[in-house]
C-alpha cells in the first residue's frame, strides 16, 4: 500500500519528506478505523447472537424449573414428569469420561511435549490428536457403537462414558502439550543439574509449572462433552426410567432435550426448554471457572 | 479413605438396586413414542416391569433390532417380508394411528375444507397450485377461499408418517404409484421440507396458504386445523377416533402376512382414508429368551389393559379378535430352547 504513495519503482520504506509522510499516516489511520470498525461489528454480532440465545433460554426455561425438574425422572406426558434420571445420567456419563479421558490425554500430551518434541513419531501422533479433534462427534458414536454396543447386545451407559472420554482425549492431548511447552527449557536444564532423573522433573517441576493450564484445558473439556448429544444417542441411547447401571441403557440431559423438544405434548417441550437452560448454565459455569483458574495461575 | 469407602458401597447399592428391576428396552418409530411412555408407566405401577422405550425412528428401530442390540424393535412401516425373514424377527402389531391433513386458510375453520385423495396428490405433485383453484372451489361450495398458492409441507426426515402418506397417495392416484413411489422418504415432485411433526406443524402455521400432513394426536393436541377427506365410499369424513375405527374395522386382518395389514383407502361410509398399524419387532432366535420374554408379557399387559390409555391419547386401540391371532401366534412361533412357548 505505501508503495503508491512513494511513485513508481521505490522500494517502499520510511517517507522521504513530509507530505508523502503525511499521506502515509492519514492512508495507515483510515486502514486502522475499517479495520476497528469490522472488529466491533462482528464482535457485536456474535454478542447479539450470544445474548439472544441466553435471553430466549432464561425467557422459556426458567418457567419450566420447579423443584420437581431435579426430584423426579422423566414420565409419559401428562404426568408431571422431571429430569432427574437425565441430570444424574449426563454428570455420570460426563464425570466418568473426563475421568477415563483426562489420564490418557495427559499421557499423551506429555509424551508429545517431554519425549517426543521432532520425532517422526511424535509427529504422527500430534496429527492423528489433531484430525480427531475436529472430527464429528457423531463419527465417535458410531466408533464406540461398533466397538461396544453391537458386540456385546445392547446400549449401555459405560458406552456413552467411552465415547465421551474419546472426545475429551484430543482436547486434553492439545492443551497440556501447548501448556508444557510453555514452560522455559532453563528449568528443565535447572532440574536436570540438580541430579533429578526426567521423570522426576516432568512429575514435580513441569507439572506443576503448567498446572493452572492443564486444568483449564481439562475443565473446557468436560464443558465440550457434557453437552454433546450424537455420541451418545449411538451409544447410551437413553433411558425413560430411574438407571444408574451402567451395564444398561443411561439417560443423559442432551438426549432427552432432543426428543423432548420436538413432541407434540407442552409439558415435555417445556422440559426440554428447562434441560437447556440448566445444561447452558452448567457449561457456562465450566468455563467461568476454567478462566478464574486461569487467571489465578498468572 | 473412608469416605471412598461409604460412596462406593452406595455405588454398589444403586447398582444392584437397578439391576434387580426387570428392564425392557425397545427403541424405533416416533409415533407411538408417547402411548408405550405412558404404557410403561401404568405396567410398572401394575406389575414391576420397566420399560425404557427409545424413539429413534422407524429405520432406526429395524435396524437395531436386527443388530439385536435392543430387546425389541418398533415401526410405524411394516417390515419387508424377505428382512424379517433373513434377520429372524417376529413382527405383530401393537396400536393404531392416523395421519390428517393441515392447513393454514385465515377465515376457514377446522374441518370445513373439504377435499379428496386425488387432489392432495396433484397439489403434492404440482398441479393443483392455487387455493381458488375450480376443482377446489367445486367442492367446497360456500367457502370462500382466496386467490392464494398453495405451499404443501413434507416431512423432510425419514418417516413412518410419511410413508403411510405416501402409500394413500399412490392408492389413489396412479402417476403418484408410477412416479413418486412409497418409502419412508421420497422424492417430492414439489413442496418444502420441515424436520419431524412439529417441523411440518411449524411450517405450516407460520406459512398462510400451507397444506401439510400430521399425525392426529399432533393435530389435536395442538390444535391445528385439519381437514376433511372424501373416503372410497364417496362420504366426506372427519378425523375423529369413531372415523380411525370403522376403518380399523374394515381391514383384512386375516389375510394379512406378518399382520402387515392395509388400512389405507378401505371402504365403509365412516372409515377415515389414512389409517395405519403400528408395530413391534422381537427376535425368533433370542440368545437370553428371558428378554424376549419379558416383551411379550410387557404387550400382554398392553392388550388386555392398555386400550382406555390408547384412547386418552388419541390412538387407536386393535380389535379384540387382532389381539387373540397375535397372542396364538406368540405361542406358536416363539419358544425357549426347551420347546416351550415363551408366553
Amino acid at each position: 500500500m505505501s508503495a503508491t504513495t512513494m511513485g513508481s519503482g521505490a522500494i517502499p520504506g520510511p517517507a522521504k519528506d513530509e507530505k508523502t509522510s503525511l499521506a502515509l499516516g492519514r492512508s495507515r489511520h483510515r486502514a486502522n478505523v475499517i479495520v476497528k470498525t469490522l472488529c466491533v461489528a462482528a464482535t457485536l454480532i456474535g454478542l447479539v447472537f450470544l445474548a439472544s440465545i441466553l435471553f430466549t433460554l432464561l425467557w422459556r426455561g426458567i418457567g419450566g424449573l420447579s423443584l420437581a425438574v431435579f426430584t423426579t425422572s422423566t414420565l409419559p406426558p401428562g404426568s408431571n414428569g422431571g429430569l432427574l434420571n437425565a441430570i444424574v445420567g449426563s454428570l455420570i456419563q460426563t464425570v466418568l469420561g473426563a475421568a477415563i479421558g483426562t489420564p490418557i490425554g495427559l499421557m499423551v500430551g506429555t509424551y508429545l511435549a517431554e519425549y517426543a518434541q521432532n520425532s517422526t513419531l511424535g509427529n504422527a501422533v500430534r496429527f492423528v490428536s489433531d484430525v480427531l479433534l475436529s472430527a464429528p462427534s457423531i463419527l465417535i458414536g458410531l466408533f464406540v457403537y461398533t466397538l461396544l454396543v453391537e458386540p456385546f447386545d445392547g446400549f449401555s451407559g459405560i458406552a456413552g462414558c467411552l465415547a465421551l472420554a474419546v472426545i475429551v482425549i484430543p482436547i486434553v492431548v492439545r492443551t497440556t502439550e501447548d501448556m508444557l511447552r510453555l514452560i522455559p527449557n532453563t528449568l528443565r536444564e535447572a532440574v536436570i543439574g540438580l541430579g533429578a532423573p526426567k521423570w522426576k522433573m516432568i512429575t514435580l517441576v513441569c507439572y506443576r509449572a503448567a498446572r493452572e493450564g492443564i486444568a483449564t484445558g481439562v475443565l473446557l473439556a468436560i464443558a465440550r462433552v457434557a453437552g454433546e448429544t450424537a455420541p451418545l444417542l449411538f451409544t447410551s441411547l437413553g433411558n425413560l426410567n430411574w438407571s444408574v447401571d451402567l451395564t444398561k441403557p443411561m439417560a443423559s440431559l442432551p438426549v432427552t432435550i432432543y426428543q423432548y423438544a420436538g413432541s407434540a405434548f407442552e409439558d415435555w417441550v417445556q422440559l426440554a426448554w428447562a434441560g437447556a437452560l440448566l445444561i447452558t448454565f452448567g457449561v457456562l459455569a465450566i468455563n467461568i471457572i476454567a478462566r478464574v483458574v486461569l487467571r489465578g495461575g498468572k | 479413605m473412608k469416605f471412598a469407602t461409604t460412596a462406593l458401597a452406595i455405588g454398589l447399592a444403586g447398582f444392584i438396586g437397578a439391576a434387580q428391576a426387570q428392564q425392557i428396552t425397545g427403541a424405533g418409530a416416533t409415533f407411538p413414542a408417547p402411548v408405550y411412555a405412558k404404557w410403561g408407566e401404568a405396567a410398572k405401577a401394575a406389575s414391576g416391569m420397566e420399560l425404557n422405550y427409545q424413539a429413534i425412528g422407524s429405520g432406526g428401530g429395524q435396524n437395531q433390532i436386527t443388530n439385536r442390540t435392543v430387546d425389541f424393535g418398533a415401526s410405524d412401516a411394516p417390515m419387508d417380508p424377505a428382512k424379517l425373514e433373513s434377520a429372524k424377527l417376529l413382527q405383530f402389531p401393537s396400536v393404531m394411528g392416523a395421519v390428517v391433513i393441515i392447513v393454514n386458510l385465515p377465515g376457514v375453520a377446522s374441518n370445513q375444507l373439504k377435499i379428496d385423495g386425488p387432489m392432495l396428490a396433484e397439489i403434492y405433485q404440482g398441479k393443483i397450485t392455487k387455493w381458488n383453484d375450480p376443482k377446489i372451489v367445486e367442492m367446497n361450495r360456500g367457502v370462500t377461499l382466496p386467490n392464494r398458492a398453495i405451499a404443501p409441507v413434507y416431512r423432510a426426515d425419514g418417516s413412518g408418517t410419511t410413508f403411510v402418506y405416501a402409500s394413500y397417495l399412490a392408492a389413489v392416484d396412479e402417476t403418484w404409484k408410477t412416479k413418486v413411489g412409497v418409502a419412508t422418504s421420497v422424492k417430492w415432485p414439489t413442496g418444502a421440507g420441515a424436520k419431524g411433526n412439529d417441523g411440518v406443524a411449524a411450517t405450516v402455521q407460520n406459512t398462510q396458504g400451507a397444506i401439510g400432513y400430521v399425525e392426529y394426536a399432533y393435530a389435536k393436541l395442538n390444535k391445528l386445523p385439519t381437514v376433511q377427506l372424501r373416503n372410497k365410499a364417496g362420504q366426506f369424513v372427519s378425523p375423529s377416533a369413531e372415523s380411525f375405527s370403522a376403518a380399523a374395522s374394515q381391514g383384512d386382518w386375516a389375510g394379512a402376512k406378518n399382520y402387515a395389514v392395509n388400512l389405507i383407502d378401505l371402504a365403509g361410509e365412516k372409515s377415515w382414508p389414512i389409517v395405519s398399524a403400528t408395530f413391534i419387532l422381537v427376535p425368533r432366535d433370542p440368545k437370553e429368551p428371558q428378554r424376549v420374554a419379558n416383551v411379550l408379557k410387557f404387550f400382554d399387559w398392553v392388550y388386555q389393559n392398555g386400550d382406555p390409555i390408547a384412547v386418552n391419547m388419541e390412538y387407536t386401540p386393535l380389535p379384540a379378535g387382532v389381539k387373540a391371532a397375535v397372542r396364538s401366534t406368540w405361542r406358536n412361533e416363539l419358544k425357549g430352547p426347551d420347546g416351550k412357548p415363551l408366553s
